[in-house]
């Protein structure tokens, strides 16, 4: 009998599983879950990760163990009469580190739909692709594409799955659909909120009140989209932990258009110069 | 559910007796280099494997060759490094069986990101740079942070010596903020992209106690990877 | 006998490998307890060492590799079982040294002697080699470190591999393992180590000759300055003995050739 178990022969079960199900498979799966189902990420062996993960770093000046997130910061975005702005800076802080100076703030979901993203960086990515590929499912399932106020539900909802557990993400959604230009704030306590102007960001204070002394509906589109770069070129000047590059995107009804990406530091001179032209 | 523990039975507690609390993470040390060129890709990693202050190995390779156009360079916790290693590689395999190709350096990218992602709660304490050939032929680098944000730059640094390393980067390898004009700029060959890297590690090996030993460098190219070893400092 | 303090305890603040020196009030990292006591679900975790054994040392030579620990395993500071061999053959191929925990160590043999009679089973003539054993080590050590239920070991496996090569290698508590021509854990990371990478040839591998005298070196100094070990000690033996088979003993116990005479020298304590 020991030995039958040793060698694993059984004869209860005469149908065996195949091997593709074998129990090796299954464990393997379980290493990366979340490939069969985005939703599924492994659980931690820890309950509550936030203050966990803070305890077992708590020692870091000692053990040199920090994770450092690379973290996103000044993004705006505002409706006005030619669709939508959203404006972003490009640098990735990693706790005083700049870890990067050229990342991609704004997320191209589709043509009618984008993401900023503030907070966690690998958080807003992977979410906004898991978002990406519900509108494209919706638009397959209704042959119609996504309205934005649909496809913020779906992002606050899943905000909401994982509330508590530390995700960090501070997002608009901007997008064009049959009701017109819409732009959703949408961050990882699971809030939604539609609007016609937001910051999000360290930044975001500096940004608004440029934004809001410079606001109108009826802005031209050049006018608007100069706004909204010089929202986020004056909130790299005095933020810290926002810089690089800056990008400015233009939602209209034909879908979305890059207007610019330039470095700050040559608007800083272009600014100063047109200043002392006056 | 039970909540006793030793502690409820006094009589029993041996004093002395070493009550290591237990981290799950360790810093092992070590640096990567990555830069990407016009149809070649670089990548070089040190070799010590430490932590606190001993060095339990001066010959660790870091880099793993996932396909015959792509490596990852992997630092950090090595116990996480190893794990994570090996899953790309039998995820990359399970490719091959049901696709019968072998995976781009682009996709290879996005699954690592989504694997690290999937332990979002209890990450893998690792820094991770892949270096490869993508689809049109172009050398590219990916780099991680620990959760898997993936970023596709030009040449990257990460590890120990990372931000040690990236400005030199910066400015040898992107000639940021040199004003060159365009016709001043010199290309970037294998020669000066191998040439840099290295010089960067010995930099860094003095200044940096984590990395040291020897420096492994891989050029990889559509026709394949040559590997050199350069000597650093073994202090 | 050990109630409620009042006794002093035998063994306070001492050094323990890999740490020179506890000093008063200063908890390690004492954050990470709480972070088990949050999980409730489960309480069945051991989060101390009990009955540890010391260091063990690994060295390869040309023809094999040799593994060597004393054969203490203490209960505190105390010296609680004096004769316990440390180093245990796998099978022909393969010997491993176990330190830390011995009750982890005593499990995870249980584990591998089981599946030592698996591959038995097969009768296909291929046994195990060390590195499929490293790595499954590793697998087993990652898993529990990941569940925060690690098993307080800490290893060295040693053998010959397939292509008749010397392997010899580390696995530690959460699975981080390599490999190298000298491996050690404990306190003969810090003595023993430095010892036999000053005596190795840049050229060529040792040869048994100069791996067992170093091997007799160490455990004299280890005996001198480890306080958590005896003076006596059994060598594991793992060479290839022809191009088809190797062969694995475990050798000894042999004993420290103390001289104490140089004792009235030490001045200062």
């Amino acid at each position: 009998m020991a030995l039958a178990e040793i060698c694993k022969i059984s004869n209860a079960s005469y149908m065996r599983p195949t091997a593709w199900a074998t129990d090796d498979v299954n464990e393997l799966k379980s290493y990366a879950s979340n490939f069969e189902n985005p939703y599924t990420l492994a659980a931690p062996p820890f309950a509550n990760p936030v203050e966990n993960l803070n305890k077992i770093q708590a020692n870091a000046d000692k053990t040199g163990i920090k994770i450092e997130f690379d973290h996103g910061t000044t993004t705006l975005g505002f409706k006005f009469k030619g669709g939508v702005i959203l404006a972003v800076d490009s640098r990735a802080t990693g706790g005083q580190y700049i870890g990067s100076q050229s990342m991609k703030k704004i997320v191209e979901i589709n043509d009618f739909l984008l993401g900023t993203l503030a907070g966690g960086a690998a958080d807003c990515v992977y979410w906004d692709r898991v978002l990406s590929k519900e509108c494209r499912l919706h638009e397959l399932r209704n042959k119609e594409r996504i309205s934005v106020a649909a496809a913020s539900k779906i992002m606050a909802n899943i905000a909401h799955e994982y509330k508590g557990m530390g995700l960090s993400m501070g997002m608009m959604l901007a997008g064009y659909d049959k009701r017109g230009p819409g732009l959703y704030y949408v961050d990882s306590e699971g809030s939604r909120t539609a609007g016609n102007l937001f910051s999000v960001g360290s930044g975001s204070i500096f940004a608004y009140g440029v934004l809001d002394s410079g606001y109108d509906y009826n802005l031209e589109d050049e006018a608007a989209q100069e706004l909204g770069r010089r929202a986020i070129y004056h909130a790299t000047h005095r933020d810290a932990y926002s810089g690089g590059i800056i990008r400015v995107y233009h939602m209209t009804k034909n879908g979305f258009k890059v207007i610019s990406n330039e470095d700050c530091e040559m608007l800083h001179y272009k600014y100063q110069a047109e200043k002392a032209a006056q | 559910m039970s909540f006793l523990s030793i502690d409820h039975f006094s009589d029993y507690k041996v004093h002395g007796a070493q009550r290591p609390d237990f981290s799950p993470y360790e810093s092992n040390g070590g640096s990567i280099v990555a830069i990407a060129g016009d149809d070649f890709a670089v990548i070089a990693a040190d070799t010590r494997l430490s932590s606190g202050y001993s060095i339990h190995s001066r010959t660790q390779t870091k880099l793993f060759q996932l396909s015959p156009l792509t490596v990852l360079g992997s630092t950090g916790c090595w116990c996480d490094t190893l794990s994570l290693t090996s899953l790309m590689r039998v995820r990359m395999q399970m490719y091959e069986h049901t696709h019968l190709r072998t995976m781009t350096t682009d996709a290879v990218a996005q699954m690592l990101s989504i694997t690290m992602y999937n332990r979002r709660f209890f990450p893998y304490y690792v820094s991770n740079i892949l270096a490869g050939i993508d689809k049109n032929g172009k050398g590219v680098v990916f780099s991680y942070d620990p959760i898997g944000h993936c970023e596709n730059a030009k040449c990257r640094a990460g590890g120990t010596a990372g931000p040690l390393l990236q400005p030199v980067l910066d400015n040898q390898i992107q000639l940021k903020n040199m004003n060159l004009d365009e016709k001043d700029k010199p290309i970037l060959t294998k020669e000066r992209a191998v040439s840099v890297a290295s010089d960067t590690f010995i930099s860094a090996a003095e200044r940096d106690i984590y990395t040291g030993d020897f420096v492994e460098i891989k050029i990889i190219t559509k026709d394949g990877i040559e590997s050199m070893t350069i000597n650093l400092r073994k202090d | 006998m050990f109630n409620n303090g009042i006794v002093q305890p035998l063994w306070y603040n001492g050094p323990s490998p890999g740490q020179f020196y506890n000093f008063p009030g200063y908890a390690n990292n004492g954050n990470m307890k709480q972070c088990h006591e949050t999980n409730n679900s489960d309480s069945t975790r051991s989060t101390a060492m009990i009955t540890t054994g010391s260091s063990v040392l690994g060295i390869k030579f040309d023809q094999g590799v040799l593994i060597a620990a004393d054969t203490l395993v203490s209960y505190g500071s105390l010296s609680r079982f004096q004769n316990i061999d440390r180093i245990f053959k796998i099978n022909d191929n393969i010997i491993m040294g176990g330190g830390g925990d011995f009750a982890d160590i005593q499990s995870i043999m249980r584990s591998i002697d089981q599946k030592m009679i698996e591959d038995q089973c097969y009768a296909d003539n291929i046994a195990m080699r060390p590195k499929a054993l490293a790595t499954w080590m590793t697998r087993v050590l990652y898993n529990r470190r990941s569940r925060m239920n690690p098993l307080f070991i800490d290893v060295v496996i040693g053998g010959i591999d397939e292509n008749n090569e010397p392997y010899l290698a580390n696995v530690d508590l959460r699975g981080r393992a390599f490999s190298d021509y000298v491996v050690s854990t404990g306190f003969a990371r810090h003595l023993a180590l430095p010892l036999v990478r000053e005596k190795k040839p840049a050229d060529r591998d040792f040869t048994l000759e100069e791996a067992s005298e170093l091997i007799r070196q160490c455990m004299e100094v280890l005996y001198y300055r480890d306080t958590k070990n005896s003076s006596q000690y059994t060598v594991g033996v793992c060479k290839v003995k022809d191009s088809t088979s190797n062969q694995c003993d475990v050798e000894g116990p042999f004993q420290v050739d103390e001289k104490w005479s140089f004792a009235k020298m030490v001045k200062g304590y």
